[in-house]
């Protein structure tokens, strides 16, 4: 489904992304770790098409379609979502408006026809209860005001509204409490799907205790250092990211 | 203060030659208030951008066009007018500056209010036109209120009961027909609310499609103790007309005045709004101006907090796109005597092209020392990581950007309590930015 190939990204001159090679088939679950500042949000705004990056080698095959050749909301209609680390206030514009107005830009793209009002409305309120989302966000404006943990559950709904086949999550766990973290990862996994793949981002292992990834790469200074199964994100929790660098530094 | 430049020798010409048969012509009074304001006229003239208050707007092209007077009203089709009548309303249509009392309707008034048209009333209301008339607007008055009150062809009187409350918004449209091309529409509006009284106006402003025309309207408004007025102003005019409109406003102790400005129309518009604060007032001035391709739209306000206590609230939104400039001049006087004023005044704009301009300036004068006042004026973008968003999202760039944009707008839209009004306001907003598969019942 994804074929990253020798991935270098620079910002401004400075090399972020250093090579990356990954590659992710139907169905299965990567979690990639590492510090911050390795390169996984950047890495996660190449996929979405994101600008202000200079993309100085490699590429990105996307169900063997070059990615870079598409627009952001091609690669949205295609099927690619990123949910964002720290996803972004839209003043004015309500949930439910958004929601239908991304849906429909993804349905039409694929041939089908815009979804009745009330069907529509009342799929996304099913999806908001699983979510453990009050209704009254449908009509507050996207993300302003909501909480961290509001905004990353707003993340998860709308993924789960658009089914994208691809999903990119940027630590959607990070600023959650446990409780919340134990929704949203349910959310997440009934996902799971083996026509849908999930990159999961994180910095701690603790959301891999509710989505089990198929493969743990770890990400350091802008490449991935190692990759493994889920047993190298216990590895990671126990030795910490100092092990990392100093695998690296040796 | 204001720079003398000789008037254009046309509109000079005008004034004199008109004079003679002009609404309310029997009455002394009115003849010398004309020939006041004919002098004034003559003395000043339009203005010029030389003068403080017009630096960012030349009015040369309003001269060099040589409008004229018209004689009588054009014919208006029965598409377009149903489309400019709101529902539920009262309705005071003028056509080429004449009232049509065919197209109007006014029904079922309580008693000792008036909803009329000068033309209609002038003898019945003549002490009431006598005290409201050149009663609000400033001395020395500008080029553009002398040359109103020298040859206004008609306009709506309205009179509002002590304690009274009138249900349905009396809405007075002005219209410009084909045949209203090149002329000038000069109609003056006199609206008294009387003490505990509670009203609703909606004037709307629109023109032939393509037709070039000059509206000169001055609004004069008073609002008495405990009154509670809410004004509305929609200028659809066509395109390539110039809009001069005026709302003079003053209010009485605990009086409440909502002015609410939507300007969308024009190739040169220029909106004055001013209010004079009595004690313990309540005064909100809102505005929104969607300017694109070459319009140029001015928006001036003048808040004059006289006396304490008094609350104002100012927000103007701007919107220019494409070659399009918006101006925005906000001027609060706190007097002396206003201890307690609580003023607040944002100007906020966003411009969608390079090639657009925003020109804020807000202006205070506080004399006062106990007071509460707070400005702001921003003039910025779309914000490039919404557009982002929205676009991993699955909306197109274009898509994305109406939505923001429309979000902008929106937030002044619904401040329009009255229904009709909001929605006729929604359309012009959506055929400029439009939603697809946007439900108007979610706004
Ligand atoms: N737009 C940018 N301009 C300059 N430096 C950037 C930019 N985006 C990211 N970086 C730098 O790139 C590195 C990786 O950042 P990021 O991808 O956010 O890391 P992570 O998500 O793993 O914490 C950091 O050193 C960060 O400072
Ligand atoms: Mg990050």
């Amino acid at each position: 489904m994804l074929k990253i190939e020798n991935l270098h990204v620079s910002v401004e001159g400075k090399e972020i992304l250093t090579g990356i090679d990954l590659e992710i088939n139907k169905g299965e679950v990567h979690a990639i770790m590492g510090p911050n500042g390795s390169g996984k949000s950047t890495l996660s705004y190449i996929l979405a098409g994101r600008e202000g990056y200079e993309i100085t080698q490699g590429r990105v095959l996307f169900n063997g379609k070059d990615l870079f050749e598409m627009s952001v909301e091609k690669r949205a209609w295609a099927g690619v979502f990123l949910a964002f680390q720290y996803p972004v206030e839209v003043p004015g514009v309500s949930n439910i408006y958004f929601l239908k107005a991304a849906l429909n830009g993804i349905r039409k793209f694929n041939g089908l026809s815009e979804l009745d009002a009330m069907d529509f409305i009342s799929s996304v309120k099913g999806k908001m209860k699983e979510l453990d989302m009050d209704e009254k966000f449908l009509y507050r404006a996207v993300n302003e005001g909501f909480s961290g943990g509001e905004k990353k559950r707003n993340e998860v709904l709308q993924m789960s509204v658009l089914e994208p086949t691809l999903c990119v999550l940027d630590e959607t766990d990070s600023g959650l409490d446990i409780d919340a973290l134990q929704v949203v990862a349910e959310g997440i996994n009934r996902l799971r799907s083996p026509e849908r793949s999930f990159v999961l981002i994180t910095h701690y292992q603790r959301l891999l205790d509710y989505i089990k990834p198929d493969f743990v790469h770890v990400l350091a200074h802008g490449k991935v250092v190692k990759s493994g199964g889920p047993e190298l994100a216990l590895e990671l929790e126990e030795q910490g990211y100092a092990w990392v660098e100093d695998k690296l530094a040796s | 203060m204001s720079v003398t430049q000789l008037p254009n020798a046309h509109y000079a010409s005008l004034i004199t030659a008109k004079n003679a048969d002009l609404v309310g012509c029997e009455f002394d009074w009115l003849n010398s208030l004309r020939v006041k304001a004919a002098e004034g006229f003559s003395e000043t003239g339009f203005p010029s951008p030389r003068e403080e208050e017009w630096r960012y707007t030349n009015i040369s092209p309003i001269e060099k066009s040589q409008f004229n007077l018209p004689t009588k009203a054009g014919a208006i089709d029965t598409r377009f007018l149903q489309n400019v009548l709101l529902d539920d309303c009262h309705h005071l249509v003028f056509v080429d500056g004449f009232y049509q009392p065919t197209l109007s309707s006014v029904i079922d008034l309580t008693e000792g209010v008036v909803v009329s048209a000068i033309s209609e009333g002038v003898s019945e209301h003549e002490d009431l036109l006598k005290s409201l008339l050149d009663s609000v607007v400033e001395t020395p008055a500008l080029g553009f209120i002398n040359f109103n009150t020298a040859l206004f062809t008609d306009g709506a009187v309205i009179s509002i009961e002590e304690n009274t409350q009138i249900e349905k918004p009396i809405q007075i449209a002005f219209i410009s027909s084909k045949e209203g091309a090149l002329s000038i529409i000069n109609c003056r509006n006199l609206v008294l609310a009387k003490a505990g009284s509670k009203a609703t106006l909606i004037e709307t402003y629109h023109g032939a499609e393509d037709s070039c025309y000059l509206s000169n309207i001055v609004t004069e408004v008073v609002v008495e103790p405990n009154a509670n007025l809410s004004h509305n102003r929609l200028q659809a005019e066509s395109l390539k007309a110039y809009h001069i409109g005026g709302v003079y406003s003053r209010l009485d102790n605990n009086a409440i005045f909502n002015q609410y400005n939507y300007n969308f129309g024009s190739v040169l518009s220029r909106s004055e709004v001013h209010a004079e604060l009595g004690e313990a007032s309540d005064c909100t001035l809102d505005g929104l101006y969607i300017a694109e391709d070459r319009q140029h739209m001015d928006n001036h306000t003048r808040v004059n907090h006289a006396q304490p206590h008094a609350v104002s609230n100012e927000f103007y939104k701007g919107i220019m796109n494409d070659r399009s400039k918006g101006v925005f001049q906000g001027r609060i006087i706190v007097a002396l005597d206003a201890q307690k004023t609580d003023a607040k005044m944002n100007n906020r704009n966003l411009l969608l092209s390079d090639r657009a301009e925003a020109d804020t300036k807000p202006q205070l004068e506080i004399y006062a020392d106990d007071v509460k006042c707070a400005h702001g004026v921003t003039v910025g973008q779309l914000d490039d990581s919404a557009i982002f968003y929205l676009r991993t999202r699955g909306a197109d760039e274009e898509m994305a950007k109406n939505m923001l944009t429309f979000a902008f707008a929106n937030e002044m839209v619904e401040r329009v309590k009255f229904k009709p009004l909001r929605i006729k306001i929604l359309e012009e907003l959506l055929k400029r930015f439009p939603q697809q598969g946007m439900k108007i019942e979610w706004l």
